[in-house]
């Protein structure tokens, strides 16, 4: 997979809008046939990254190219790419079906594949219903349909979940999982890491406009077992257990009815074994013992604020 | 830019505008014929009321058909202004030019196409809503003892195609003018609070103090070429400038369009 060329490949891209710096000399490979999560917090740069792939916005330094093509012609690129940015924009009076038939002359693309691109998104019955009639949920499938147009290589979806109750975000997660054949690479963003954490298999993670993290989500959060969690039959038992596994050089604490051991360059597996021999030694008997789960948000909020990048 | 005018195209041919613009056309066509047809007066008595409106006379020439046309249309110029304005910049409070330059991204050629298309569609509205001009002159023109013999000849037609080059290189003037402001402002109320201001109040207000202003400024050069020159402004002086004008006003567009950001 990563052998291949990447899909997306920026070298020390930076914008600048005045003294602000929305991206600071971010360098990223999107290798192809991944979904990539592009995780951040509001104002961390990610649209504005997106603009620049998109030929939306000039970058003010760096380089970078997409499926291949230089970013200085995005005209190269774009009609193998389909974007969804700033949210969904159409015109209000035009139906889906106008408004997506609007966006493929434009493009270049069949009218042919708007009614199955329609029911696609689930919007088949009301693809002749004005676009200011629509729900957000539905803009924003509407937004997705445009974007498949031509059936692209590359999806750039920013935010597509924004202004979604949970059942849409629900279904655009499920649409997205769906979008992501193996062939076609899907470079998403949120700001709402958990998420991406249920669809991505790739993550390029910034902050302030620059790199955190990039690679394959797997070995981001394998390497992330920050603690073992203990619950003893008896919560009578959680003072002394803790007392006894600090005693011996681990860093435990009771929390909410568990006794939560960090694992701080300990191997997870072998710390385990330690609390539940120390526990069996002392005749206390344990109920539950394992890793606590680390998530996305905890691995990326661990990254940026301890600076382990 | 084919592109591109073919997907404005798209917008334009929908039923609900064909029927709005051919509405729009024929209300034009039936308030100017009646409103210039009806005050005519022969020219012993100086004419209609106000500035050197047509005479019974001048209705009775070969190009009585289109007086009415002509006049309505010394009117249209705001108008215009506002429809190109609240079209372009719409393209941005909406997001809808992003959206179509992540499938066109040739600048250039996307505003091309689009004022393309537009000025296309004005110009067939405009030949509708002359064909009914003249279609309700003639209805209306027994009526108040109008000789039509001459309209119906070779000059009369050649007076209703001077008539609709003249409003069409008007309304394309406007429509320059409306687009440069709102591809500069990207906010439809702000272009819309300037153009106003500047092509009604402002150019007038100055013009009374200034009276050579008439022979510079945009919008009153407009208005002359719009009643076929004044003594002051002739059609030669009025095309020249506003040649000029328009040429510069859709070159800081373009620039203005190709570069700067369009999001983030």
């Amino acid at each position: 997979m990563t052998h291949q060329p990447p899909t997306i490949s920026l070298q020390g891209l930076s914008k600048r809008y005045g003294d602000h710096v929305a991206v600071d000399d971010l360098t990223i490979e999107v290798p192809p046939g991944v979904v990539a999560g592009f995780v951040g917090p509001n104002g961390a740069g990610k649209t504005t990254t997106m603009a620049m792939l998109l030929g939306l916005v000039t970058p003010t330094t760096g380089t970078g190219s997409v499926l291949g093509h230089p970013l200085e012609d995005p005209g190269a690129y774009l009609q193998r790419v389909g974007a969804l940015i700033e949210g969904p924009a159409f015109y209000p009076r035009l139906t889906g079906a106008e408004n997506l038939a609007v966006v493929a002359t434009a493009g270049g693309h069949d009218h042919g594949q708007i009614g199955e691109l329609l029911e696609l998104v689930g919007l088949g019955a009301r693809g002749e219903d004005r676009f200011r009639g629509y729900s957000m949920g539905m803009k924003q499938r509407l937004g997705i349909a445009a974007a498949l147009l031509g059936d692209p290589d590359l999806l750039i979806l920013d935010e597509p979940t924004n202004g979604l109750d949970p059942a849409g975000v629900h279904e655009m997660r499920g649409l997205i999982g769906r979008l992501a054949d193996g062939r076609r690479t899907v470079f998403v963003s949120s700001h709402v890491l958990a998420e991406l954490e249920q669809v991505c298999n790739w993550l390029v993670m910034i902050d302030h406009g620059t790199l955190v993290y990039e690679g394959p989500a797997a070995d981001l959060l394998a390497s992330s077992a920050s603690a073992i969690v203990a619950v003893p039959e008896h919560d009578a038992d959680l003072p002394r257990l803790e007392r006894l596994l600090n005693a011996a050089g681990h860093d435990s604490e009771v929390a909410g009815g568990e006794l939560v051991v960090t694992v701080n360059g300990s191997e997870p597996r072998g710390l385990a074994a330690t609390i539940n021999r120390t526990a069996n030694a002392e005749g206390i008997v344990l109920v539950e013992l394992g890793p606590v789960k680390t998530t996305l948000e905890d691995r990326y909020l661990a990254m940026v604020n301890g600076g382990d990048r | 830019m084919t592109r591109s005018f073919r997907a404005e195209m798209l917008k334009l041919r929908r039923r609900s505008v064909l029927i709005g613009a051919a509405a729009g056309a024929a209300a034009f066509a039936l308030i100017t014929s009646v409103a210039v047809l009806l005050s005519a007066e022969p020219a012993t008595t100086g004419g209609p009321p106000g500035r050197g409106g047509p005479t019974l006379e001048s209705l009775a020439s070969s190009g009585g058909a289109v007086e009415a046309f002509s006049t309505g249309m010394s009117f249209l110029g705001i108008l215009m202004l506002v429809l190109f304005i609240a079209n372009f910049g719409g393209e941005f409070s909406q997001g809808t030019f992003r959206t179509l330059l992540m499938r066109q991204p040739h600048r250039m050629g996307l505003l091309a196409g689009k004022m393309a298309a537009l000025l296309v569609f004005a110009g067939a509205v405009l030949a509708v809503a002359e064909l009914l001009s003249i279609g309700a002159s003639l209805a209306l023109a027994p009526g108040q003892d109008i000789a039509t013999s001459s309209w119906l000849t070779l000059d009369g037609a050649g007076e209703a195609a001077s008539a609709y080059g003249s409003a069409l290189l008007g309304v394309g003037a406007w429509a320059t003018f409306g687009a440069t402001l709102a591809v500069l402002l990207r906010s439809v109320p702000l272009a819309l609070g300037i153009g106003i201001a500047w092509s009604g109040p402002i150019e007038h207000i100055t013009m009374d103090v200034w009276s050579s202003a008439v022979q510079w400024f945009p919008g009153l050069l407009l208005e002359s070429w719009a009643v076929g020159g004044t003594d002051d402004v002739s059609t030669g002086h009025a095309a020249l400038l506003l040649s000029l004008y328009v040429v510069v006003a859709a070159t800081v567009a373009s620039l203005s369009f190709r570069r700067r950001d369009l999001a983030g």
